[in-house]
């Protein structure tokens, strides 16, 4: 049986992203992710959102931000689709931590708070971010 | 956003309610900074009515400390909740300011 897959649009002001939160805070704890990696996925996909709305489109509102969800058995993927200027990785610097950064962090706790991250820049236009959450960590094996 | 300002003694809380996002960092910054600028530089952010902080929020948290500082006082921020806290310490912020459990420890710790 295929996986259903779950939708949500938005436009490109901030003040869209709580909608955003809360469509996806519904669709997770409906699938019985953990309340924890909920959360997780919710800084993810809202840091995305930020970077979109920031870069892609440059503060320009109006402009659509598309977010796709499937829950498979043992992991979540969160899809986030724009039209604009697509992601340039070329320009990404790990932020200083130590240097406490008044800016910078949205794509390093994107990769703190989930398992994978990909981008697809290969399209006629924009990005199309994939976040990927499992439910449960692999178990590490000790050392013999 | 709703954002409570009490002055107890030199002490300054400030108490946003409702999430922290790139839609209101704005607000929250400014708010810290014209209080600093007011010559109320001894600041307790009370986050216990907040249940989520992304990138933005977090920026305008160091600014207003980094302001603050500048001024000779400090920003203290106290009753993290769970999401908020870990949001803290993936970016190492709560090494960087001092993080209190309760709104009266935060006051109390500034003597």
């Amino acid at each position: 049986m295929p996986t259903a897959v779950v939708r949500f649009t938005m436009t490109s002001e901030a003040d869209q992203l709580v909608r955003m939160r809360s469509w996806l805070w519904t669709q997770l704890v409906g699938q019985a992710l953990p309340l924890e990696a909920c959360s997780a996925c919710l800084v993810a996909a809202g840091e995305i959102c930020n970077n979109v709305i920031k870069h892609a489109y440059a503060g320009e509102p109006g402009r659509p931000i598309a977010l796709a969800l499937r829950a498979l058995d043992d992991r979540v993927v969160i899809e986030v689709e724009d039209e604009g200027t697509p992601y340039d990785p070329s320009g990404y610097t790990p932020p200083d931590l130590d240097a406490v950064p008044e800016s910078g962090m949205g794509l390093f706790l994107v990769r703190r708070s989930v398992d994978e991250v990909e981008f697809d820049i290969a399209r006629p236009r924009g990005t199309r971010w994939t976040l990927v959450k499992y439910r449960a960590k692999p178990a590490v094996t000790p050392p013999a | 956003m709703d954002i409570d300002v009490k002055e107890i003694g030199k002490v300054t809380v400030v108490a946003p309610r409702g999430d922290v996002d790139m839609a209101v960092a704005d607000d929250v910054r400014a708010r810290l900074t014209q209080l600093v600028d007011r010559g109320r530089a001894r600041l307790v952010l009370d986050l216990a009515a907040v249940m989520y902080i992304d990138s933005s929020g977090l920026g305008a948290v160091v600014a207003a400390m980094k302001h603050a500082r500048a001024a000779g006082g400090d920003l203290k921020v106290c009753a993290l909740e769970q999401d908020v806290r870990s949001v803290f310490e993936m970016t190492h912020l709560h090494t960087l300011l001092a993080v209190h459990a309760t709104r009266q420890d935060a006051i109390a710790a500034w003597g």
